[in-house]
C-alpha cells in the first residue's frame, strides 16, 4: 500500500496543485468580474442612471408644462404676464438643458437616439411657432396668432411629448435593467458554488495529506483556507448588505416614483388635454373619455396609481395621501369644464380652464401636480440614499476578493510544492 | 468668335438652363409625390362637408370625370362641422371644411390632413327692401356683434346710421339669421366679431358652433342654400353666407354689405381685395397650413377670407385609393384651380407657394 502511494503521490500532488491554483484563479477572475460588475451597476444606479432617468421625466415635465403655459398665456390676453413668459422659457431651458445631458449619455440604444434626435429637431420648431402665435398676438392679429399656437400644440402633442415619453420610458428600463443587474443572484451563486467546490477540494487535500504524511497541517492550504473563508464572508456580508440597501431603495423609492411619474404624466396630459379642448374651435373633438381614463387610473380607489404608490411609498405615502385627496376635486373642475365645452359655453370655460381661482381647474391641476412631484421628489431621495448606501456597501470587496484568490494560489502552490519536493 | 459674343451666348445658355432647372423644379415640386394623374385610377370616391364649397366641389367632380371617366366622386354638402367628422371617421375619403382642423381633431386622429384647395371669402347679406341696388350698407364688426347680440335691434339705429351717412336706413327690425348646423361658416363670422369686438371675444367667442345670444326673433338655417333663402324670405334679415353663394343672394335680391378693415376701410368681397388680405399670410404659411387670415393687415384687403381646405387621411386603407385621392386634389389645386371653375363661384386660386405647400400635403397621402 504504502508503495503504490509512494509511487503515485507526487503526480497526486502535482495534479492537486495545478487543479486548486487554476481554480483560485478561476475564482479570483470570476468573483473580481461579477463583483465589479455589480459594484458597476450599484455606482450606475446611484449616480448617473438615476439622473438620467429624473432628466427624462423632468423633460416631459417641462415640454407639457411649456405647452401648457403657452397656450394659457396666450389665452389671457394680448399683454401677458411676465411671470408666464419666464415660466415658458424656463421649461423650454430645462427640457434643452437635459436633453443635452441625455444626448451625451446616450448609448446604443436606437429607440432611445431617435426620439433624442426628434426632441432635439422638434424643440426650436416648437418654439418658433410659439414665438410667431405671441408675435401676431402683439402686432394685434389674436387669430392668426392663435392659429399658430394650435400648430405648436400640435408640435407638442405629435411629434415632442411623445419623443419625450419614449425617452422615459428607455431611461427607465435602463435604471430598472442597472438594478436587476446590481442585485441580480445567479453570478453570485455561481461564485459561490465555486468557491463550495474550492473549499471541500483544499478540506479534503488537507485530510488526505495528513493521513499521507501524518502531518496534522499543511500551512499553504491552511493559508489558502483562511483565504477562502475571509473572501466568501466578506463577499457574502457586502453582497447581502449592498442587495438590501438596493432591493429597499427600489422597492421604496424607485417604483412609487416612477408609479407617482406615470401618475403625473398622466395628470399633464388630461390638463393639456383641457387646453387643447380649449382652443379647439373647430370641429368636434373631445377628451372627455381621455379625461375618464386618467381618472379612473389615478384614484384614489384600490389598485389605482395613487394607491399603489402610497402602499410602496415608505415615508412619502402621506405626501401621496395629500395627491389622493386633492385629485377628486381637480377631477369636479374638468367635469364642469366638459360640461360648459358641450354647451359651446366658451367664455365660462376659459374662465375654469385658465382662471386662477379657487375651484379653477389650474389651481387643481397646480396643487396635485406639486403634490405628486413633492412625493416623487420624497421617493427619489429615499431612493438616492439607500443606492448610495448599497454602492459603497461593496467597497473594496472587488479587491479583496482577488487578493484572497492570490493568497490561495501562492498558499497551494507553496504547500503542496514542499509536499511534492519530498519525494525527488 | 469674338470675346463679347462668346460671352453673351454664354450667358444666354446660362439662362436658358436656369430657366429649363427652375421649371423642372418647379413642376417636379408640384407633381411630388408618385402618381398625381388621373390616368389609370378608377372608383368612386366620396367627398362631404362644406356647403361653401359644394357648388364648386360638384362642377370639378363633374369634369374630373368627363376627363377620366373611370373615376366618380359624389359630393354632398352637409356642412364643415360633418365633413371633419366623416373625414375622421373614415365615412368619406374627403372632407371638406372652411375651417381647418383643430388641435383635437389632429391629435385625436393623428393621420388627418388640412391641405387648402382654393382660396374663398365670407359676404354679409341683408334684406333691405327699398334700398338701391347700386347702394352697400357699410357694417363693421362691432356693429354685427351687436346686431347678433340682440342690442342692435332697428336698421335705423345710431350705429349703422353712422357708418352710412347719407344712406336712408328704414325703420325695419333687424333680424339675424344664424347657421343651426356646425358650420365652417360660422367659425369665420364668429371669428370676424371676436377680432373686431372684446365683448363679443369675451362673452361668446368663436368655433363652428357658439352659444348664440338669445335674439328675438330667433332664425337660424342650415347650409349657405338655407342662409340665402331664408333671408331672401325675411324682411330686414341679415346673414353670412358663403362667397360662392353671392350671385345667388344677389339674384335673390339681397344687399351685399361693405366690410371694415383692420385699418378702417370698408371693402367688398372682390377679387383684387381678397388676393390683398390672403396675401400677407402667404409667406408665414406652416407646413401643415393651418393659418387664420381674418382681418389681416393688407390695406384694402377683405376681411373674412379663409382657405377651402379638404381633410384626408394619410393612411388610406388601399394603395389604389390614395392614389386616386392624390390625382384628384392635385388636379383640383392645378387644373381645378383656374378661372373656368373658378369664376363662376368667386373663389380665388392659391397662390403658388401655398400650392406647392398643398402638394406636399398631398404626396404624403398613401
Amino acid at each position: 500500500m504504502k508503495t503504490r502511494l509512494t509511487a503515485n503521490t507526487p503526480r497526486t500532488l502535482q495534479t492537486l496543485m495545478v487543479l486548486l491554483v487554476v481554480l483560485s484563479v478561476a475564482w479570483g477572475a470570476l468573483g473580481g468580474w461579477a463583483i465589479g460588475r455589480h459594484a458597476s451597476a450599484a455606482s450606475g444606479v446611484a449616480g448617473a442612471g438615476e439622473r438620467l432617468n429624473r432628466d427624462a421625466q423632468g423633460i416631459y415635465q417641462s415640454i407639457s408644462d411649456a405647452d401648457v403655459t403657452a397656450t394659457t398665456t396666450f389665452l389671457s390676453g394680448p399683454q401677458p404676464p411676465l411671470a408666464s413668459l419666464q415660466r415658458f422659457q424656463t421649461d423650454v431651458a430645462m427640457a434643452a438643458a437635459g436633453l443635452s445631458r441625455l444626448r451625451e449619455a446616450a448609448g446604443a440604444d436606437q429607440q432611445l437616439v431617435s426620439a433624442l434626435s426628434a426632441l432635439a429637431a422638434g424643440l426650436p420648431v416648437y418654439t418658433g411657432y410659439v414665438a410667431q402665435a405671441q408675435s401676431d398676438s402683439a402686432l394685434g392679429y389674436p387669430l392668426t396668432g392663435g392659429s399658430f399656437m394650435q400648430v405648436a400644440s400640435e408640435e407638442a402633442h405629435l411629434v415632442l411629448l411623445p419623443a419625450a415619453r419614449t425617452i422615459y420610458a428607455r431611461e427607465n428600463a435602463a435604471l430598472a435593467g442597472q438594478i436587476g443587474e446590481a442585485t441580480g443572484l445567479p453570478s453570485m451563486i455561481a461564485i459561490l458554488v465555486l468557491a463550495v467546490i474550492i473549499g471541500i477540494l483544499l478540506l479534503r487535500t488537507q485530510r488526505w495529506l495528513t493521513r499521507v504524511t501524518h502531518r496534522v497541517f499543511n500551512y499553504g492550504l491552511v493559508v489558502g483556507s483562511a483565504a477562502l473563508v475571509v473572501s466568501v464572508v466578506w463577499l457574502a456580508v457586502a453582497f447581502t448588505v449592498a442587495r438590501t440597501d438596493l432591493v429597499r431603495g427600489n422597492d421604496h423609492g424607485s417604483r412609487p416614483a416612477t408609479i407617482l411619474a406615470h401618475a403625473s404624466i398622466d395628470v399633464q396630459q388630461a390638463r393639456g388635454d383641457e387646453i387643447l379642448n380649449l382652443i379647439s374651435r373647430s370641429g368636434d373633438a373631445s377628451f372627455k373619455q381621455n379625461f375618464e381614463s386618467v381618472r379612473d387610473q389615478l384614484g384614489p380607489g384600490p389598485g389605482t396609481l395613487l394607491a399603489s404608490a402610497a402602499a410602496a411609498s415608505g415615508p412619502q405615502a402621506a405626501q401621496v395621501m395629500a395627491a389622493a385627496d386633492d385629485a377628486p376635486g381637480w377631477y369636479a373642475s374638468n367635469e364642469q369644464v366638459y360640461r360648459l365645452d358641450l354647451a359651446s359655453a366658451y367664455a365660462a370655460e376659459t374662465n375654469l380652464v385658465i382662471g386662477s381661482g379657487p375651484g379653477s381647474s389650474a389651481a387643481g391641476f397646480a396643487k396635485l401636480e406639486s403634490d405628486i412631484g413633492r412625493a416623487i421628489s420624497g421617493d427619489l431621495g429615499t431612493f438616492q440614499t439607500d443606492a448610495t448606501a448599497g454602492s459603497d456597501a461593496f467597497g473594496p470587496l472587488e479587491g479583496v476578493v482577488i487578493v484572497t484568490a492570490l493568497l490561495m494560489a501562492l498558499g497551494s502552490a507553496w504547500g503542496l510544492s514542499r509536499r511534492i519536493a519530498e519525494y525527488r | 468668335m469674338a470675346a463679347g459674343v462668346r460671352v453673351v451666348l454664354l450667358l444666354g445658355v446660362c439662362i436658358a438652363l436656369l430657366g429649363l432647372v427652375t421649371a423642372c423644379g418647379s413642376v417636379q415640386t408640384l407633381s411630388a409625390g408618385p402618381l398625381t394623374s388621373g390616368a389609370g385610377t378608377a372608383g368612386t370616391l366620396t367627398e362631404t362637408g362644406s356647403t361653401l364649397l359644394f357648388p364648386l366641389m360638384r362642377t370639378w367632380a363633374a369634369a374630373y370625370h368627363r376627363q377620366f371617366p373611370t373615376v366618380s366622386i359624389s359630393t354632398a354638402a352637409t356642412g364643415s362641422g360633418a365633413g371633419i367628422a366623416g373625414a375622421s371617421a373614415g365615412t368619406a375619403d374627403i372632407g371638406t371644411s372652411d375651417a381647418f382642423l383643430s388641435s383635437g381633431d389632429l391629435v385625436n386622429n393623428r393621420t388627418l390632413l388640412n391641405i387648402p384647395l382654393v382660396i374663398s371669402a365670407q359676404v354679409v347679406g341683408y334684406n333691405i327692401p327699398g334700398l338701391g341696388a347700386g347702394d352697400h350698407i357699410k357694417l363693421d364688426g362691432g356693429v354685427l356683434a351687436r346686431i347678433y347680440q340682440g342690442t342692435i335691434t332697428r336698421w335705423n339705429d345710431p350705429a349703422i346710421a353712422g357708418l352710412n351717412p347719407g344712406v336712408h336706413l328704414p325703420d325695419l327690425a333687424v333680424v339675424p339669421l344664424r347657421r343651426s348646423d356646425s358650420s365652417g361658416d360660422t367659425f369665420l363670422f364668429s371669428s370676424y366679431l371676436s377680432t373686431q369686438d372684446p365683448a363679443w371675444n369675451a362673452a361668446i367667442g368663436y368655433g363652428t358652433t357658439v352659444a348664440w345670444p338669445p335674439v328675438q326673433p330667433e332664425l337660424a338655417e342650415k347650409g349657405n342654400s338655407g342662409m340665402v333663402s331664408g333671408c331672401e324670405a325675411t324682411p330686414g334679415c341679415v346673414a353670412y353666407v358663403g362667397i360662392s353663394y353671392l350671385s345667388q343672394a344677389l339674384a335673390g335680391g339681397l344687399g351685399e354689405a361693405e366690410l371694415a378693415t383692420a385699418g378702417g376701410q370698408f371693402v367688398l368681397p372682390t377679387a383684387t381685395a381678397i388676393r390683398a388680405a390672403v396675401s400677407s399670410f402667404v409667406s408665414a404659411t406652416p407646413p401643415n397650413e393651418t393659418i387664420s387670415m381674418i382681418d389681416g393687415p393688407a390695406a384694402g384687403g377683405y376681411p373674412i377670407v379663409n382657405y377651402e381646405y379638404a381633410i384626408v387621411s394619410k393612411a388610406q386603407r388601399s394603395s389604389a385609393m390614395a392614389q386616386a385621392i392624390r390625382a384628384f386634389l392635385h388636379w383640383a389645386i392645378t387644373t381645378g384651380n383656374t378661372g373656368s371653375y373658378l369664376d363662376p363661384v368667386r373663389f380665388q386660386p392659391l397662390s403658388a407657394a401655398v400650392a406647392v405647400l398643398a402638394g406636399e400635403q398631398i404626396a404624403r397621402i398613401r
